[in-house]
């Protein structure tokens, strides 16, 4: 059916304008520097800018242990739900929801009230060492924790999304009778068939990690994102460009990601 | 389910029923030609079955009828105005979609009363009517069910009712019956059919299955690859098939090699006259139904039961001719007892004129 | 011989129905026990906090619902409610700009044009925070392009006013709102429509009897969604620094980080327990509603 819809081009226009002013706003704001005229010193001196290098390093460490945590947690626990305690799965819902309910600058504050018991009720414990310890700077460990915490709601339903269009046990129940074990039929048959999924959680992880601001600045640490905030107040032209450059590379990414998804996709239909 | 009550409401007659003309429809759809000059004249009061496989253009031809398509040339008339223009919603034809068209956020009342909503009816008097017809396709204490709270069957007889709403000039209808179970399929079809004589109202059926076009048309038409290939009554349809395609559509038929000799046809030693058009070449097939052919064991004939089929009351055999043709046959039940898969048999046709076509293989 | 044959077979079979179960409640284990930790710990301590004060002389606690009265007043309630009228406008805002974008994109037949939209609006919703502040500064700040190019600021022009802010919400919420109707859309069947057209409906009563009926439920659930994503925003607006705009978000940071009166930090909990009872109420209007719309939409 041929229908024209007029409205259409306006609209996708005008959205096209909203969105991509402010991008190409910014990239003029590194470009065009006032008094110096045109200028690459803004994204030449990322690299050399102190800071830029290790907490870019933080955050995408910080991003790999998530990503780990997150899916060890979550995998084994979801395929166990399809496969044999069906009556788990709304307790699990509920888990895996509820940090939608708390803001992630509520979430922090908790948690710096759980860090500060350490000096003040633990500190002849050997728990308050595990305290000290997951507050290392050079590898916060306590913000690998909130990470996963604030990233189980979206690695649930991109999880529950993918399980729902493979039948877990008929596979199992396939591969078993095919003659593999069952650690086998885990990880050749039903691992390979969640692909699309997995590739979408970690995906989703990687963003929030490389994104989240709020507890990372709150609890007085410095990965990616804060780093671009406290260099901006000396170099804004330099803050500017980092910011676009992040935004334009997480873009890139996910349109890779999503290439990859509908290929499999369609792979998958025959 | 219940089964309609034709007492409670006497439904009115459509107030004339229309003609509807399809003139040289053409449209394609990229490199696909959904419609290769369709014409067809659907009576007034008639109830008319398209029929053919998928992508024939028969829910094309619906389609335009009902303004959700547009005929790259060609027309399409109702009592002889060109209605090829006018919008969807001015078109005065009552559609039913194959499934999931009731508006789910509207109970099976407003589902019935939408269109006279729109028109601006008066409550009182919308629900009235809608309540009215609800009660005529049997659904009289359903009106304050949602669509998720209906069955398929009732969701298709109020998605029926909502089409009659209007008093449309035009009842059409797209495979409504095609997501339904056997046994629904069944009641609903008789219950459709009584719906539209009562109402007289002109009616085109869109189906791909030619047992509910043949028990519930007047007229079916044929269609394949965008073009009509026959227009009759079922009989007529069944018992002379124009052409070959509608022979192998409708109904069984198999292909016996004969030879063509003036106007009549030698075929399994005998010579029967040839009915319809005759082919240009010599060597043709024979088309026959399975049940005009005989079968009988005979220890010295050429042929073999290949395969036997129970069917109820009689018994499809499937014979291999001594040249290799395979030929279906239906023989009452008790007949085909000793008739097992490896007996030979003899196998011949009633002394009748016979289709025939060019031969295929 | 067979009958034990079998009756051990039988026995395995429920032996191993009972191992898959408990293998299943062992799998979920670590799971719930790291949220209780993670999760339960911090909520628990936040729950406790705001209901605790301290005797800054003799540093015993005690319970009290004094923080959560102060979170409700003065500068703190002032705040609160900037961040609900914020969030307010802006989701409101987002739907409506939103709804026309996300029925363009699921009408479109390209599909490069889709898939490119719907990515970018998975990076916008998920990723906005500093990057995007920054992007906004630079183009409308006191110094940004546009502010310069056109003289925005004599004309009254003011990124860090409220207005100013919704602009910049806007920039992650649309592209949310577009994520979370996109289903919605793609589930209005053409038979609807079609079916509507049949009656007799206009384009214009289609959509006004048929379609934003049925998309009630979905637009009033991403408006709450909408809602609780700019109420919970907080980079954004910390990484514009010197908005004059009052927000909860940047109020629960100053007091935590002492910045404006030592001691504060128990307020500061209470005022995150006003912030997560908002979300709950949120997410006690959004889940009914998502439930309806998946059952007319499926």
């Amino acid at each position: 059916m041929a229908r024209l819809n007029p409205w259409r081009w306006p609209v996708l226009g005008l959205a096209g304008l909203y969105f991509l002013t402010p991008l190409a706003a910014s990239v003029v704001f590194t470009l065009d520097v006032p008094g110096q005229g045109v200028t690459f010193d803004a994204y030449t001196q990322i690299f050399s800018t102190d800071g830029f290098g290790s907490s870019l390093l933080l955050s995408l460490e910080l991003a790999v242990a998530t990503i780990a945590v997150v899916l060890l947690l979550t995998v084994p626990a979801m395929v166990a739900l399809r496969l044999g305690a069906p009556r788990l799965r709304p307790v699990v819902e509920v888990v895996c929801s509820l940090p939608l309910v708390v803001p992630p600058i509520a979430f922090v504050a908790g948690i710096g009230t759980v860090l500060k018991w350490g000096p003040e009720h633990l500190s002849r414990t050997p728990l308050f060492q595990t305290l000290v310890a997951i507050q290392n700077p050079g590898f916060p460990v306590v913000l690998v924790l909130a990470y996963v915490v604030m990233a189980l709601p979206f690695v649930f339903r991109a999880l529950d999304a993918g399980l729902r269009s493979v039948d877990v046990p008929t596979l199992v129940e396939a591969a078993r009778s095919c003659g593999a074990g069952r650690r086998q039929a885990l990880v050749r048959v039903v691992l390979p068939n969640l692909r699309g999924a997995l590739l979408n959680a970690s995906f989703l992880t990687l963003a929030l990690v490389l994104g989240e601001f709020t507890v990372a600045q709150l609890l007085g640490f410095q990965p990616f994102a804060v780093w671009i905030v406290n260099v901006s107040g000396a170099q804004a032209q330099l803050s500017v460009a980092v910011s676009v450059l992040s935004l334009l590379v997480t873009w890139a990414l996910l349109l890779v990601l999503a290439g990859f998804g509908g290929r499999t996709r369609t792979a998958s239909r025959g | 389910m219940t089964v309609l009550d034709n007492t409670a409401t006497t439904p009115e007659p459509a107030t004339e029923a229309a003609t509807v003309e399809f003139r040289r429809l053409r449209r394609e759809f990229g490199p696909t030609v959904a419609l290769d000059g369709l014409d067809l004249t659907v009576r007034p009061g008639e109830l008319l079955a398209l029929l053919g496989p998928s992508g024939c253009g028969k829910t094309t031809a619906l389609r335009m009828l009902a303004g959700f398509e547009h005929p790259d040339s060609g027309e399409v008339l109702v009592d002889g105005d060109d209605v090829t223009r006018v919008p969807a919603h001015r078109r005065d034809a009552g559609m039913v979609f194959q499934s999931y068209s009731l508006f789910p956020h509207l109970d099976a009342l407003d589902n019935v009363a939408f269109g006279l909503r729109m028109r601006k009816v008066r409550t009182a008097q919308r629900r009235s009517r809608a309540a009215e017809l609800l009660d005529l396709v049997g659904l009289a204490d359903k009106g304050a069910r949602f669509p998720h709270q209906l069955s398929g069957g009732q969701q298709q007889r109020v998605a029926l009712a909502r089409a009659l709403a209007l008093r449309p000039r035009v009842l059409l209808l797209d495979e409504p019956l095609s997501a339904l179970d056997a046994k629904v399929r069944l009641t609903l079809r008789e219950e459709i059919r009584r719906l539209q004589q009562e109402l007289g109202i002109t009616t085109l059926f869109v189906t791909h299955d030619q047992e509910e076009a043949l028990s519930m048309a007047d007229r079916v038409a044929v269609m394949r690859a965008g073009r009509l290939e026959q227009c009759a009554a079922p009989a007529e349809l069944y018992g002379r098939p124009a052409t070959a395609f509608v022979a192998g559509f409708v109904g069984t038929t198999s292909r016996i090699p004969g030879r063509l000799d003036g106007a009549s046809v030698e075929v399994l030693g005998r010579r029967l006259p040839v009915d319809g058009r005759i082919p240009a070449g010599a060597e043709v097939d024979v088309l026959v139904r399975p049940e005009s052919v005989r079968v009988r064991a005979e220890d010295d004939g050429h042929a073999r039961v290949v395969a036997t089929s129970f069917l109820g009351a009689a018994v499809r055999i499937t014979v291999r001719l001594a040249d290799g043709a395979e030929v279906k046959a239906d023989l009452p039940a008790h007949e085909a007892a000793e008739l097992t898969a490896g007996a030979a048999v003899d196998v011949s046709l009633p002394d009748r004129p016979v289709l025939v076509t060019e031969r295929t293989s | 011989m067979t009958s034990t044959a079998v009756r051990v077979d039988v026995a395995s079979a429920a032996e191993v129905r009972r191992r898959r179960r408990s293998l299943g409640g062992l799998a979920v284990v670590p799971l719930l026990a790291f949220t209780a930790l993670a999760f339960g710990l911090p909520a628990v301590a936040m729950l406790d906090g705001a209901f605790t004060v301290r005797d800054p002389a003799s540093g015993a606690t005690s319970y009290t619902a004094g923080n959560l009265t102060a979170s409700l007043r003065g500068a703190y309630l002032t705040a609160l409610l900037g961040s609900v009228k914020l969030s307010a406008v802006s989701a409101g805002l987002a739907a409506l700009l939103g709804l026309p974008l996300a029925q363009a994109v699921v009408t479109s037949r390209r599909r490069a044009l889709r898939e490119a939209v719907l990515t970018a609006s998975g990076v916008l919703a998920n990723f906005g925070g500093v990057p995007l502040a920054f992007a906004f500064v630079a183009t409308l700040g006191n110094a940004g392009v546009l502010t310069r190019r056109f003289g925005l600021t004599d004309q009254g022009w003011d990124l860090y006013s409220f207005w100013g802010l919704v602009i910049v919400y806007l920039y992650f919420l649309i592209p949310l709102t577009v994520l979370t109707l996109t289903p919605a859309l793609e589930g209005l069947r053409t038979q609807w429509r079609e079916a509507a057209q049949n009656n007799g409906a206009t384009p214009v009563q289609y959509w006004r009897h048929v379609a934003l009926p049925v998309l009630l439920p979905s637009l009033l659930g991403a408006l709450v969604l909408l809602f609780g994503s700019a109420f919970a925003a907080y980079a954004t607006a910390a990484a514009m620094v010197g908005s004059s705009v009052p927000l909860v978000t940047l109020q629960i940071a100053d007091a935590l980080s002492g910045n404006v009166l030592v001691g504060q930090e128990n307020v500061a909990l209470a005022l995150s327990l006003d912030m997560v009872l908002v979300a709950g109420l949120v997410m006690a209007v959004y889940l009914p509603l998502q439930r309806r719309s998946a059952r007319w939409l499926a």
